[in-house]
């Protein structure tokens, strides 16, 4: 045993994945063709494994955008806000982002990861809870975990699991953060926000949601599953980021809480990190502003994820169990899992392989997502390739 | 061993072999992963049944040394206390 010889597993587990002459975790898309297709080993690909949920990537208004701040503001800001200096469009972004959340505070970060560490390391401290949804993504276990909060984890979405706990942690409930996010990101189920907020309250906890792939999803306005379930007032964190239904990159964290004022002073991947390029804020703040002006992109998503799911759900295939623009499709395990998924590049049809330790309840399953910009015919394609390449496989073994 | 500690083990390993489908013989020194095989998110889901039956709250940090059995039924004893 040396310094490297933990890699040997990851060697060993990427030579499995590779055996198909690509590795399912890092596929290059030699040519960006649109928002929903790329050109992959030579082939025009649809891209049904990103989170573009609206689509924006290729907006004509987004580039210019981007473009008009490269050419007035430059290519970096070489630092962080703190140590270097605001850019008007950061302030002016968040100031955005707080009026569309009717917010007082706004927070942006370089990326999502950072926004959920930056969030968390600067809310909590030893002596402090949490409740933390046990699918929660990694940055947020590792923003717990580097807070040195204590850390408790219930049942995925399970609310009695969520009560039963805070009731054990008794005069200790008043210093909890229940963590829990909107949309789930694999098996496109999401969390049952109202009942959450219903303990929260009972309990004098605080409510922090993560809506990173429900951002111009759910709620009338596109705020998210909190607006969706009614309970905005009683969320005190919400943290969501720019690259998904927004295109670009960057997180932010949204709150009514005075504090978030402090974060800046607090969160260390906020002051150590240089903050987003100028033409990313650009793009992001155009993007923004055409979420809101824009509702038919949130409903032709729904008509495309309807479409994607029921066509899924047609073949016999185990999916998730919620509607949504990500639908999970269970296989029997990791090899079939795989072995689909190369099929179905080889068809033309790029999806997102998860296998264990990555899946949410340890099995294997085809990720598949829909975009506002996939034509009909794009999800019919989809679904096809599906029907082709599962024709006599047993999907569950 | 106090007869507490004892009888929790005891019945973690009752526990454990419902849990698991065809369990080997269980100790108090079994560990769940070099001698279970078990991946990280089923000792997780392991936990919160083990939580829910004693009606405890185990931090993460808690866990991080158990590996056994045995440690497993005292961390649920300092819980319980």
């Amino acid at each position: 045993m040396h310094l490297l010889s933990k890699f040997d597993e990851v060697a060993a587990t990427r030579n499995q994945l590779s055996q198909g002459g690509i590795d399912p975790t890092d596929v290059e898309m030699e040519q960006m063709i649109s928002a929903t297709e790329a050109i992959i080993r030579g082939r025009r690909t649809i891209l049904a494994g990103t989170n573009n949920y609206l689509g924006l990537t290729f907006d004509p208004e987004c580039i210019a955008a981007g473009q008009a701040a490269l050419a007035a503001e430059g290519t970096g800001t070489t630092g962080s806000r703190m140590a270097n200096g605001n850019y008007h469009s950061h302030r002016a972004l968040e100031l955005e982002l707080a009026q569309f959340y009717g917010v007082n505070h706004a927070m942006v970060f370089s990326t999502g990861y950072s926004a959920n560490i930056g969030t968390l390391t600067a809310l909590l401290a030893p002596g402090d809870c949490v409740m933390l949804d046990a699918d929660a993504h990694a940055s947020l276990y590792d923003g717990c975990r580097m807070s040195g909060a204590d850390v408790y984890r219930f049942k995925h979405n399970d609310v009695d699991s969520l009560d039963n706990r805070l009731r054990r942690l008794e005069d200790r409930a008043s210093r909890t953060l229940i963590i829990t996010e909107g949309l789930y990101s694999i098996l496109g189920d999401h969390a049952p926000l109202a009942d959450f907020a219903e303990v929260k309250r009972r309990y004098g906890a605080f409510l922090f949601v993560d809506e990173a792939h429900s951002l111009g999803i759910y709620g009338d306005h596109g705020r998210g599953l909190a607006e969706e379930a009614g309970v905005e007032a009683d969320v005190d964190f919400i943290v969501g980021t720019f690259s998904k239904s927004l295109g670009s990159t960057g997180g932010f964290c949204v709150s009514h809480h005075d504090v978030v004022k402090l974060f800046r002073y607090a969160s260390r991947p906020y002051i150590f990190t240089a903050s987003p390029c100028p033409s990313v804020i650009a793009t992001t703040r155009v993007a923004l502003r055409l979420l809101q002006e824009r509702p038919e992109l949130r409903e032709q998503l729904w008509r495309n994820a309807r479409s994607l799911y029921e066509g899924l759900a047609g073949l016999g295939l185990t999916l998730g169990p919620d509607v949504s623009p990500v639908v999970g499709v269970r296989l029997a395990d990791r090899d079939q899992a795989l072995g689909v998924w190369h099929q179905l590049l080889d068809a033309g049809v790029y999806t997102n392989l998860i296998a264990p330790p990555a899946s949410p309840d340890g099995s294997s399953l085809l990720r598949v997502s829909t975009s506002a910009a996939h034509t009909a015919a794009q999800v019919d394609e989809v679904v096809t390739a599906f029907s082709v390449v599962l024709a006599g496989q047993n999907p569950l073994g | 061993m106090s007869q507490d500690l004892a009888q929790i083990e005891q019945e973690i390993r009752t526990i454990l072999a419902a849990f698991l489908q065809n369990p080997p013989e269980l100790t108090g020194s079994t560990d769940l992963i070099k001698d279970l095989n078990l991946e990280s998110i089923q000792i997780m889901e392991f936990v919160v049944e083990i939580e829910d039956h004693y009606d405890v709250a185990i931090d993460l940090e808690s866990l991080s040394n158990v590996h056994t059995i045995s440690q497993l039924a005292e961390v649920v004893v300092r819980n319980q206390q």
